[in-house]
């Protein structure tokens, strides 16, 4: 994954914006933005879940889906070409696998609960939602690992720093330190 | 204590401000000149930075607009805050590295001014200068409003301040505000940012177990009784639903890369290796804090759905009310310091980076050169900006909001938008082109402006800032595939390999 990558990231991109357009020219379903509280004024309900999901669920499903993948493309673009090593690709793919599997049991567990009307807790909250809640944070921690963990391998490692120390002190010396004006203005 | 409530949030409130006048003038000695003013002199260490970024993220919204917005949607605003992490990580994967060695071998002292030496073009720096004063504008007026309205509800709880009046709680805060930020510039600003960030940790921490204690099944009966009422509101995508939340998990998660006030505070760490501990510091910090927002919402949701209190008269009551039902004075007093703390030190941020914009970039973009004496003029700047801000928000609140809620359209929806594929893809891709960063900003700009100028309601809770993201990821990847890639500079080429 070098330089493919960012056509990975245009086919992403390209993808999600046709999955946007689809969602925007679905068969509209009253209320799906939630509506008033009968009782509470400044409350607002979500009313029929079901309803809400039937034409756009799985488009909204394949929406996160794509975004939790151009995240960790992201995150991949991120790092030097140099250091995207087979064992980076294979964290960053753990990475993705991890965060979907949150979203498959997220999105299990509640369609589970519109069919059954029953779910169990779990810290607080819905099962569901606990997914959603704790999930979902869990889910960038891998990054967080591999960023702090493997600083000095993938991240900016002791050539990285030297090479960029060279460039610094070549820049100094070449007294364009204090040249941030672009060629178009010069 | 009970009896001196009112007193003892005033006395924190009043020492936090005292706080920030004594750091300002404790950082003018350390402000010699525009660098120090606006980049500390990139010599700040990891803590420091660590605490400033996480509560530069987490302004006065978090403390009053988050809670009202559980309280009203449920879940649905989870999903601004659960994505912290895959957010922070992907301004530490993709921005905080290079902007900082940009921003060293240029000597850059901005945003704008990374970016132009990035793409070798004025026309960027211009574009994202003038991005940078229309977001400010907005972001200024309404938390300058915000604090006053806070300051007037305290003050007029008192026997002393009984009649205060709202021009008079604006005049305060801006001038606590002004002070530090003109006498010691962004040190001022980051310094009292850590305390913030401190206040903000222990308060979410305090506010969570004070929250698990107000129904003696804890959290889950709280959930249970919402889930009672209409289940929807407590399952994953709330009341507001699954295009609203992915919208937020989108704008909130990728856009923290494009936040300008927060990206600049990458360019001033000492070191650049200092990043493996500023990130994890920052994801734990931030965490801590959004604690509160989350159980001040549910709690309050429940409550007034099983009748223990009545209803709100506005979600935004949500905070103000827990903490004079739940909470005891002291932690009152502590949260309420740090909702003023957390709304100084966004609008400290955006001072800066708007002051840079206005003396520094667009005189640069325009003339090819910046104005002479930058610290004289970043002072009086950053006056007028202040006053020009609180006028602003004094004409909203009693003459015509529409204006400053056009504005609050260019807020962190906007800079997502149009700054991050400028800012986070432009940093790592070398085929980035300027047609494709004109076309991203353009777009973003045009598209979140139509939507509120149009009062356009989009179908499934989507919203103007969703839509502008997507198209302008879109036409900045695509647009710079397309176009011939840019020759860059040789050492920007070489940083980029880096």
């Amino acid at each position: 994954m070098g330089r493919q990558l960012i056509y990975v990231i245009a086919a992403i991109c390209t993808t999600m914006t046709a999955v946007l357009l689809l969602i925007l020219t679905a068969e509209p379903v009253a209320n799906a933005g939630g509506s008033a509280h009968p009782v509470f004024a400044g409350m607002r309900i979500g009313g029929d879940g079901l309803a809400r999901l039937e034409y756009i669920g799985t488009l909204g499903y394949a929406f996160q889906a794509l975004l939790l993948s151009l995240i960790v493309a992201f995150a991949t673009l991120g790092v030097s070409e140099r250091h995207r090593t087979p064992r980076l690709r294979a964290y960053m793919i753990a990475t993705l696998v991890f965060s979907v599997f949150i979203l498959w049991r997220m999105v299990a567990s509640h369609l589970n609960f519109i069919a059954t009307g029953e779910t169990s807790y779990f810290m607080g909250f819905p099962a569901a939602t606990a997914w959603a809640m704790y999930g979902v944070w869990l889910g960038g921690i891998p990054l967080v690992l591999i960023y702090t963990l493997g600083f000095r391998q993938f991240i900016y490692t002791d050539e990285d720093q030297a090479e960029f120390e060279r460039l610094v002190a070549e820049t100094i010396a070449e007294g364009r330190e204090n040249e941030n004006c672009p060629k178009d203005a010069r | 204590m009970e009896a001196y409530r009112q007193e003892i949030i005033l006395a924190a409130v009043a020492l936090y401000m005292v706080f920030c006048v004594i750091t300002g003038l404790w950082a003018m000695r350390r402000t010699t000149d525009a660098s120090d003013f606006f980049v500390a002199g990139r010599g700040l260490g990891p803590i420091v930075i660590s605490l400033a970024l996480f509560s530069s993220t987490l302004s006065g919204f978090g403390f009053v607009g988050g809670p009202g917005l559980v309280y009203s949607i449920g879940v649905s605003s989870f999903w601004m805050i659960t994505i912290s992490t895959a957010g922070y990580a992907l301004g530490f994967f993709m921005v905080s590295k290079r902007i900082r060695m940009i921003a060293e071998l240029r000597n850059c002292i901005s945003l704008p001014d990374v970016l132009a030496a990035r793409y070798g073009s004025e026309t960027v720096r211009l574009l994202v200068a003038i991005t940078i004063v229309l977001g400010v504008m907005g972001y200024l007026a309404t938390q300058i409003l915000a604090m006053a309205v806070v300051m007037q509800a305290i003050l007029s709880g008192t026997a002393m301040f009984a009649d205060i009046s709202l021009v008079a709680c604006v005049a305060i805060s801006s001038a606590v505000l002004i002070f530090y930020c003109v006498t010691g510039g962004i040190i001022a600003s980051v310094y009292t940012d850590v305390v913030q960030g401190g206040i903000m940790m222990v308060a979410g921490v305090l506010i969570l177990l004070t929250a698990m204690s107000v129904f003696e099944g804890g959290m889950t009966e709280a959930t249970s009784i919402i889930l009672k009422d209409d289940s929807e509101a407590i399952m994953p995508w709330g009341s507001a639903g699954i295009m609203a939340s992915l919208g937020w998990f989108f704008v909130f998660g990728l856009g923290l890369a494009g936040q300008p006030h927060l990206v600049t505070k990458m360019m001033m760490n000492r070191k650049i290796s200092d990043n493996r501990h500023i990130f994890p510091l920052s994801v734990m910090g931030y965490v801590l804090a959004a604690l509160l927002w989350v159980s001040i919402g549910i709690i309050m949701r429940a409550t007034v759905i099983d009748g223990v209190i009545p209803p709100l008269t506005l979600p935004d009551d949500a905070a103000s009310v827990f903490l004079s039902v739940f909470t005891s004075p002291l932690l009152a007093g502590i949260v309420f310091a740090g909702l003023f703390a957390a709304i100084m030190s966004t609008s400290d941020a955006f001072l800066n980076i708007g002051t840079a914009a206005i003396i520094h970039d667009i005189p640069k973009a325009i003339r090819g050169k910046s104005i002479q004496n930058e610290l004289l003029w970043a002072r009086i700047v950053t006056v007028i900006l202040a006053i020009v801000a609180a006028l602003f928000a004094l004409y909203s609140y009693y003459a015509d909001a529409t204006l400053v809620a056009l504005l609050g359209a260019f807020g962190w929806a906007t800079f997502a938008a149009s700054l991050f594929p400028v800012v986070a893809l432009g940093l790592n891709w070398k085929g980035a082109t300027v047609p494709g960063a004109v076309a991203a900003i353009v777009s973003a700009l045009i598209i979140n402006f139509g939507v509120q100028l149009a009062g356009i309601a989009l179908p499934y809770g989507v919203s103007g800032g969703l839509l502008s993201f997507v198209v302008s990821l879109f036409l900045f990847v695509n647009v710079s595939l397309l176009t011939k890639p840019p020759t860059l500079d040789r050492d920007i080429d070489r940083a980029m390999d880096i």
